[in-house]
């Protein structure tokens, strides 16, 4: 029987799950078996697991998306889903059904049934909620940043008037601007909301939670309490699923031993300069959006590049590569560049977006591809790629199509073939960009040993933690404009101020 | 991009359904049209209609007319060259140029410059998003299609941006391309896979994410565009059949070939 108090908790439960059983329709085993969860109204509760391991699934569970929008082999002993929840996906891009701003909010006003003569003010009062006053919203989403399509669809959930927001890695695909923007919003318009959260960067949101899940691999929560207590008692667990918190840098500091970064800088100024860049402008859509001045990349080298969203980053190495048209003069080992064919066997390139470079169709094939081009025999190919493959934890994967795996297995894989054969410079567009803390070690730790190998790095990144350790040199841009070449600090959190003295 | 909102025209402001059901009426005016005298003043009226009314740039619209130009030309004169005809003017092979087939190929190239040109006057003048709408509400249209065509339509220009990426990656890699056959297949199925991947995930999402604002849970419906009738529909109307009638009229009054009907009668 259950007792009148019960009861009343009951009424006082936003969400509950009781046995909740569920399978991917493509696997043989239950991504959860026996999960049961209540949450209190008005809770604001933040989810934490590796990648995988069905945060984002008991989320569309809890909202009911599960099973009605998608279908999931699924059963449960009690489901009380969220009565309303106003929900923000991670992908800025695949979130809209309109091509304007104002449409997307009036989109959901029309399914909520707003009478027509109060949606213009009403799309004013939601899109100045979140930030986004503009003068005319009738704006193509297009033009907007990734930041800014986040806060719209905050704000497109804000208009459904929910109980409950549901922020699915809102900010995976931001960068820390972008990012400490959304929690703001967050902060205020969440505060009398019960909200949950899925993130795995939480230095900017654990403060703000009353509860932290923790879920592991095999779907079970292993961890269930106030931030404090979880960060205290949890934090290798943390640290294993390789989400963000406020001290992961200086665990990394740690492990990796960063008094070894802060060595003697080796690159060799005496040989002749792999890559020199004389006056080199690139142009996007007939405009000049880079403009370098004379510039020397030399062996052994660390660039990072840094500057604002649009200050001309990825177009300098694009512009570098000869991927756009370009005016001025590059010289690769003294000899001019010319095209992009030129570089293509000695230099590497790792874009920003790694479900758009793979040429294989296995991911052994994909790593296997750049050494099919140079005259080796197979044997000394296959023993390269699972070496490879083994570095960058991706041995079990190597029959997958690329396109199946997780972005951060993406990313890792595109960078493992472009590290493959012996490469002479690198150029990387934020490869650590919207990684895990594990994989972000992992890459950068891989780079450096090539480095100190004699591979020059020329990596786009906006991680100031990044710069601080690993730079060998900085080149900040702006408007299109080397601003700034002065030498990388390369200090970890214990380092600091001994580290000038290298 | 192709619907600029600072070319607005009247056309522009014409309801999208009322628009679709007049040029595709006039498509189906043209194929009951025989008499080369009358395609000839109504293929000058539609265009001088596209040039003076669709608010684009002259320059633009004639760039967009371009291959209907040359469906004209090629259409036109296949018939002129092969078609049947008794009146012999010129022969050389298999190619012959009768009076009837010249007169039939040059009404064909003009039929199939017409529905170019009626073409162009919705596409340039009709903003997707406003036809959906209309269509939803003057014509019962599910709004699950309706939103499902616009939301796809947003895809577009990003499978483009994807087009570009991927086209420089392969180039990084130093993907050869390989001529002829090979290469075309090859081609096709390093773009065609990836692009089409990238975008089944994309559209899933796009539903997740339209359910999750409650697409298909609304009871009542309302709409924020809300296109209407006004006096300037009459005015379609009226110009849209005055071209037909006006056309019709200066054709069989003052006729520029005497052939008035150029099917081919045994």
């Amino acid at each position: 029987m259950e007792s009148p108090a019960a009861h009343n908790d009951v009424l006082q439960l936003a969400a509950q799950l009781e046995g909740l059983r569920l399978r991917f329709s493509s696997r043989d085993t239950l991504l959860f078996d026996g999960v049961s969860l209540r949450i209190p109204r008005g809770q604001k509760v933040l989810l934490l697991g590796p990648s995988g391991c069905g945060k984002s699934t008991l989320l569309k569970v809890l909202t009911g998306l599960i099973p009605e929008a998608i279908e999931l082999p699924v059963e449960w002993e009690l489901r009380k889903p969220l009565e309303s929840g106003g929900y923000v996906f991670q992908d800025p891009d695949a979130q809209f059904c309109m091509p304007y701003v104002d449409e997307e909010i009036a989109f959901v006003l029309e399914n909520m049934g707003v009478p027509r003569s109060d949606m213009p003010e009403r799309i004013r009062y939601y899109l100045r909620r979140v930030g986004l006053a503009f003068e005319d919203p009738h704006r193509p989403i297009s033009t907007l940043s990734q930041g800014q399509k986040q806060r719209l669809a905050l704000a497109s959930a804000l208009a459904l008037e929910p109980e409950t927001l549901v922020l699915d890695e809102p900010t995976a695909l931001l960068d820390p601007k972008g990012t400490t923007e959304i929690w703001e919003h967050v902060r205020t318009l969440g505060r009398d909301k019960t909200l949950l959260i899925v993130e795995h960067k939480i230095a900017e949101i654990v403060d703000f939670v009353d509860r932290v899940l923790v879920i592991d691999q095999e779907g079970s929560l292993v961890a269930d309490g106030g931030p404090e207590e979880v960060q205290k008692n949890h934090r290798s667990l943390l640290d294993r699923y390789g989400i963000w918190h406020a001290d992961s840098w200086a665990v990394h500091d740690q492990q990796y031993e960063v008094a070894q970064l802060s060595q003697k800088n080796p690159a060799n100024t005496d040989l002749p300069p792999l890559l020199e860049i004389d006056q080199l402008k690139g142009f996007y859509e007939d405009e000049a959006c880079i403009n370098m001045p004379e510039v020397q990349v030399h062996e052994g080298e660390w660039i990072t590049v840094t500057g604002p969203n649009g200050a001309g980053k990825s177009t300098l190495l694009q512009a570098l590569m000869k991927l756009i048209p370009t005016k001025g003069m590059s010289h690769w080992k003294g000899e001019a560049i010319k095209n992009t064919e030129q570089l293509a066997s000695e230099v590497g390139f790792v874009f920003q977006n790694p479900e758009l470079q793979f040429v294989a169709q296995t991911v052994y094939e994909e790593v296997a591809f750049t050494l099919w081009q140079k005259n080796i025999s197979e044997q000394q190919v296959d023993s390269e790629v699972q070496r490879v493959l083994k570095q960058f934890g991706l041995t079990e994967f190597e029959d997958e199509n690329p396109y199946r795996l997780s972005t951060g297995q993406q990313r890792r894989l595109s960078v493992a073939s472009a590290l493959v054969t012996d490469r002479e410079l690198l150029l990387l567009d934020e490869p650590t960009f919207g990684q895990d803390a594990g994989n972000t070690f992992a890459i950068l730790e891989e780079l450096e040993r090539y480095r100190k190998a004699g591979t020059s790095l020329l990596m786009v990144t906006h991680d100031p933690e990044i710069v601080r350790r690993y730079a060998t040199r900085v080149w900040e841009i702006e408007d299109g404009e080397l601003k700034a070449d002065y030498a990388g600090e390369r200090v970890g959190e214990q380092n600091t101020g001994v580290g000038h003295a290298v | 991009m192709l619907y600029k909102k600072k070319y607005s025209s009247w056309l522009h402001r014409i309801n999208p359904a009322l628009k679709l059901v007049l040029l595709m009426g006039g498509i189906i005016a043209v194929l009951f049209i025989h008499n080369v005298n009358v395609m000839i003043p109504l293929v000058a009226a539609l265009a001088g209609m596209l040039l003076i009314g669709s608010g684009q740039p002259i320059g633009r619209v004639l760039l967009f007319m371009l291959p209907f130009l040359f469906v004209f030309v090629s259409t036109g004169s296949s018939m002129i060259l092969f078609g049947k005809g008794e009146t012999l003017w010129w022969q050389w092979g298999p190619a012959v140029i009768s009076r009837e087939s010249f007169y039939r190929g040059v009404h064909i190239g003009l039929r199939a410059l017409s529905f170019g040109l009626i073409g162009l006057l919705f596409a340039l003048t009709t903003r997707p998003v406003l036809l959906f709408y209309s269509l939803m509400q003057q014509f019962r249209l599910p709004p699950r299609y309706a939103y499902g065509f616009m939301a796809s339509l947003r895809l577009l220009p990003l499978i483009l941006e994807e087009f570009k990426t991927l086209q420089k990656a392969y180039k990084v890699r130093g993907v050869d391309s390989v001529k002829g056959w090979k290469g075309w297949w090859q081609k096709l199925r390093l773009y065609a896979i990836p692009l089409l991947a990238q975008s089944i995930r994309r559209a899933q999402r796009i539903a997740v994410a339209m359910e999750a604002r409650r697409f298909n849970k609304s009871i009542q419906r309302t709409y924020y565009y809300r296109p209407g009738f006004s006096s300037e529909d009459g005015l379609m109307v009226i110009c849209w059949v005055g071209i037909f009638a006006g056309a019709w009229i200066v054709g069989v009054q003052w006729p520029l070939f005497e052939i008035t009907d150029v099917r081919f009668n045994e």
